[in-house]
């Protein structure tokens, strides 16, 4: 709201807003985000489970259905095009062509009853209008380069016969086939072991960066975000309270619960130190505590934090923070951390 | 590994089909010493001597004369040799193989259609239903269906006759017998089965499209909310490109399923709606048996209807096999 | 139950059996829903002409000696008019016949839900040779048409309601044994069952305690499915003349309208009102039964619970809603130090 929409920037999300009504109350899971990807960025979006990350990743694509979601927003604009009073049938031209997903668990996520290669094969035949031949060689080529060997077996396989890297390869080569704009990934490797969960974050990187894609990548897990991104924001309960460029981010941390997530991750180097959690949880999105949605969990919460909530304001170059008492850090400390 | 599958299916419906054949040849045999008293009952102006010759004579005539296991080998192999599934009490001692094959196309020219009619309208109206979710097509499907499980098909086929036969004089309430008896591969000869087949057809079906539409309806909104669902809309296809390649494929996993559980009950109830519109069928033949006591003849429609039922399922579950390549050994059932 | 001395197995297995014995409150949950409602009462109304039906029919239609003139049209005496073959009222019949389909749809949905239970739970828990002997048969009753089975049963066994109920039951557990041992398979493996395991209870002790009382839902739902379904086929086989001879039944009404020449005089009452009666049995008890599922099963009732949220959804409301979140003009941060100073 407070910052200049520049033309360098691939997507523009300005005061999303999605709420569910239930039978006993209104879920108010998204309120008013600002999201800012600038060409070839990759940004990362972070918060615990039920913060609202994921409604925000498939609003973005206009994903979500009416009901149970009813959604607002003031723009959004895709590489200067916006797309906020786009018919859902003007919005399927953008889906999969300019814009597209990978989802958390590619054995749900792809159709059991088809062949991974056909699948892919909608992608070309959907958007770039080719015939079944000529799509299944772009199918072999894009699994080629997210690394899975022999792509021309693997394309006839079913879903289930492939192990969980590979399905998520083919998730990654889905996405790229049509070498979209920006790419939202939403928790891309959380179903995966952790070895595995590096390879297909190597092949997303490199993806990313070698075709100039932005990305969004929505995750829980700080150690992905250091692997990739360059800009994270940190979602609590709805709302943004903290954007800033990755390393600043990991260095010095302004809102407490960015800290708080920082330090709930366990280093090498930290070994003997204690292992923190931030306590309790994110509250339940039909009793949100009054002013700050943080302060029951913060150690910093003063009386102006119960009566109200703070404003995202701006501190420092690129960075915005949303509290009434952001963590200071001295120039030293910045230093060494 | 697929094929291995479908080898053990098909050897576990011919096991299942010797276990209901060996029930089969029981039944007749159940609280009675000798098969002979249950074949010829004893009437009540009959000496005990008397009856010990018409027992005798009875045991001959259908082999009782030797040991069980023997008879029930000469049983098996009268079957399988010769096709031979006994003679019948009626006069001139019928084989019951040729009366059931007098009656087999009858009925299952009902039998077919209303499969064929139940299943195309069912998921029709399932499809829609599920489309328009909780808007009043949907409703009007969700009532019609909580009515129409609690009334008899029965029942409908009563009601049916008597208003849209007797009253309005629509379709036939009985059949007429020259549709069998002037039978000839006619137009006009078909045209008349299928007047007739009207009737029989619609009050059966109408239940089983009911049942299928709620069935779609539940599956297809059950896939609707998959993840799979969600990536094919990520991927830009268009709404019918997902419904016809995406949902529908996958929800017809559960209905296949279903359609060869619901087959056994179709083939039963069958027998009651034959008797209702007196149509040339194995039901019929199968009333008429009972109620004479004709126990070669009665065991054969079971043994038939029985094969029927399990061919059925395992046709079934052969096609979802094929419509769910996930399906390996020992995963189903 | 609080006593924190006990170990915590034990403590453990008491919370549980609280919980899965609080099956107890079953009717009002059944009466807490509009469905379950309707049913309740239907059954309840049911039973009570069932009961006291001498009382409420106006004649007797077991006694021969009451019997009028044959074929009478509905009027104030005969509300249903008579028979057209033995001029017997039909609206007693109707009464009467309540009796034989509750007795005989009650009785044999109780006892395989009885049957279908223990020898599901045996086939889910102690597995082995016992659950492949149990599942084979229960294969086998499956692809036997069932109706046929049943009309030669009757005819080698006999055709007292006793005799059709125990026939109905021997046929019937099939499904429900089937259902309930993959509902075992998964309580079996579950945690409180492990720990009910270690804590040293016996096989008997387990199956009765806690395996037993986790299948309690799907059991009262399936007597309540089962007993529509024995009444549908009860009411089948009476209509084909092969039901109990010496009882009154909806069916075998159905059987003598259609005999008796209901369709050859336009007596369509003789044809409609036994249908009714099958009608309310079967649908009451079937309301009760998906009231079961729904509850078992609360997914099936939000869904459609969102579509009539978002019908009564007022564009107003929203509004507010989205307003609420809005974030008003802030203080600016010089507003705030300038607060704070």
């Amino acid at each position: 709201m407070n910052r200049e929409q520049t033309n360098e920037n691939m997507l523009a999300v300005r005061n999303l807003k999605v709420v569910f009504p239930m039978a006993h109350g209104v879920i108010r899971a998204v309120e008013g985000v600002d999201l800012d990807i600038k060409k070839g960025e990759s940004v990362a979006l972070v918060g615990e489970s039920g913060c609202g990350k994921s409604v925000t990743s498939k609003s973005l694509m206009k994903l979500l259905d009416t009901p149970p979601a009813l959604m607002r927003v003031d723009d959004i604009t895709l590489d200067g095009e916006s797309l906020k009073d786009y018919s859902e049938k003007k919005m399927q031209d953008i889906r999969g062509r300019h814009m597209s997903m990978i989802f958390q668990d590619a054995m749900t996520s792809l159709n059991p009853v088809m062949t991974c290669g056909r699948q892919i094969d909608e992608m070309y035949m959907r958007h770039q209008g080719m015939d079944k031949k000529e799509a299944r060689k772009h199918t072999i080529r894009a699994l080629e380069l997210v690394g899975v060997p022999e792509p021309k077996s693997r394309a006839r396989n079913f879903p289930h016969e492939l192990s969980g890297g590979m399905r998520q390869r083919v998730l990654l080569a889905m996405a790229f086939a049509c070498m979209p704009k920006l790419i939202i990934a939403d928790e891309p490797t959380t179903a995966l072991d952790v070895t595995i969960q590096a390879q297909v974050l190597d092949v997303l990187r490199d993806m990313q960066r070698t075709h100039g894609v932005s990305l969004l990548l929505i995750t829980h897990d700080l150690s992905v975000v250091s692997n990739i991104a360059e800009t994270v924001y940190v979602m609590y309960s709805g709302k943004i309270v903290e954007k800033a460029p990755m390393k600043e981010l990991f260095r010095t941390p302004y809102h407490p619960y960015s800290e708080g997530l920082l330090k709930s991750v366990p280093k090498l180097s930290d070994e003997g130190k204690q292992f923190v959690q931030i306590p309790g949880s994110v509250p339940h999105p039909m009793k949100k505590p009054s002013g700050c949605y943080f302060h029951p969990r913060c150690p910093y919460a003063t009386e102006e934090c119960r009566q109200s909530m703070p404003p995202l304001e701006k501190r420092g170059e690129d960075r915005l923070v949303r509290c009434f008492h952001p963590l200071k850090h001295d120039a030293k400390e910045a230093k060494t951390a | 590994m697929k094929k291995s599958y479908i080898v053990k299916r098909i050897l576990y419906s011919v096991f299942i089909f010797f276990v209901v054949l060996t029930l089969n040849f029981f039944i007749p045999r159940i609280g009675v010493d000798d098969p002979a008293e249950r074949y010829y009952p004893p009437q009540g102006n009959m000496s005990d001597a008397e009856y010990e010759i018409i027992k005798e004579l009875t045991r001959e005539q259908y082999g009782f004369d030797v040991s069980t296991p023997r008879q029930y080998l000469n049983y098996l192999s009268d079957l399988f040799l010769e096709g031979n599934m006994g003679t019948s009490f009626r006069s001139g001692s019928p084989a019951v193989t040729d009366l059931i094959i007098d009656r087999l196309p009858w009925t299952l020219v009902l039998s077919v259609s209303t499969l064929l009619l139940g299943l195309i309208v069912g998921i029709l109206i399932g499809v829609v239903a599920a489309m328009k979710r909780g808007r009043w097509q949907d409703t009007m499907l969700l009532n019609a269906s909580t009515i129409m499980v609690a009334l008899p098909a029965f029942f409908i086929a009563l009601v049916f006759s008597f208003f849209l036969g007797f009253e309005a004089e629509l379709f036939p309430a009985y059949t007429n017998p020259d549709m069998v008896s002037d039978f000839s591969w006619s137009l006009d000869s078909l045209r008349m089965v299928a007047y007739n087949a009207a009737l029989p057809v619609i009050s059966m079906a109408f239940g089983s499209i009911i049942g299928y539409a709620q069935g779609t309806r539940n599956a297809v909104i059950a896939v609707t909310g998959e993840d799979f669902i969600l990536t094919a809309r990520s991927k830009g296809l268009k709404p019918n490109a997902i419904r016809y390649k995406h949902t529908l494929r996958n929800a017809m996993l559960p209905i296949v399923t279903s359609l060869g559980m619901s087959i056994s009950g179709l083939i039963g109830g069958q027998v009651v709606i034959e008797q209702i519109f007196n149509w040339h069928g194995m039901g019929t033949l199968f009333l008429e048996a009972n109620n004479t006591n004709d126990y070669p003849l009665m065991m054969g429609i079971m043994l038939l209807l029985s094969a029927f039922t399990i061919v059925a399922i395992l046709v079934t579950d052969l096609i979802y096999v094929l419509l769910d390549p996930r399906v390996t050994v020992g995963e189903k059932r | 139950m609080t006593d924190k001395k006990l170990p915590i197995q034990q403590r453990m297995l008491t919370f549980l059996k609280k919980r899965a014995i609080g099956t107890g409150r079953f009717f009002k949950r059944i009466w807490a829903h509009p469905k379950g409602k309707i049913g309740l009462t239907v059954v309840s109304l049911l039973v009570i002409v069932a009961v006291f039906a001498p009382w409420i029919a106006p004649y007797d239609p077991y006694d021969v000696a009451d019997r009028t003139t044959k074929g009478l049209t509905p009027s104030l005496q005969h509300p249903l008019g008579t028979t057209i073959n033995t001029g017997v009222d039909i609206f007693s019949m109707l009464i009467y016949g309540t009796r034989i389909s509750l007795i005989v749809g009650v009785t044999a949905g109780v006892c395989i839900a009885f049957v279908g239970a223990i020898l599901g739970v045996m086939a889910g828990y102690i597995g082995g040779f016992a659950d492949n002997l149990i599942m084979r048969t229960v294969d086998v009753l499956l692809v036997i048409p069932s109706l046929p089975l049943v009309i030669v049963l009757t005819n080698v066994l006999g055709r007292d309601y006793w005799i059709i109920i125990f026939i109905f039951v021997a046929l019937g557990w099939g499904g429900l044994s089937r259902n309930i041992r993959s509902l075992v398979l998964v309580i079996k493996n579950s945690n409180y069952v492990k720990a009910a395991e270690l804590a040293g209870a016996s096989r008997w002790r387990i199956m009765t305690k806690h395996i037993l009382p986790g299948t309690s839902h799907l059991l009262i739902m399936s007597t309540a499915l089962g007993s529509a379904g024995i009444m549908v086929a009860e009411a089948g086989l009476s209509f084909l003349g092969l039901g109990d001879p010496t009882r009154i039944s909806w069916g075998r009404m159905l059987a003598e309208a259609q005999g008796g020449g209901a369709l050859l005089f336009g007596h369509w009452w003789w044809i409609i009102a036994p249908g009714i009666g099958i009608f309310l049995a079967v649908f009451s008890f079937m309301r009760i039964g998906i009231v079961m599922e729904e509850v078992l099963n609360p997914r099936m009732k939000q869904s459609t619970g969102i579509h009539k949220i978002f019908k009564t959804l007022s564009g107003d409301y929203i509004n507010e809603v989205f307003d609420s979140m809005e974030e008003t003009e802030q203080p600016t941060t010089s507003e705030r130090s300038a607060a704070k100073a």
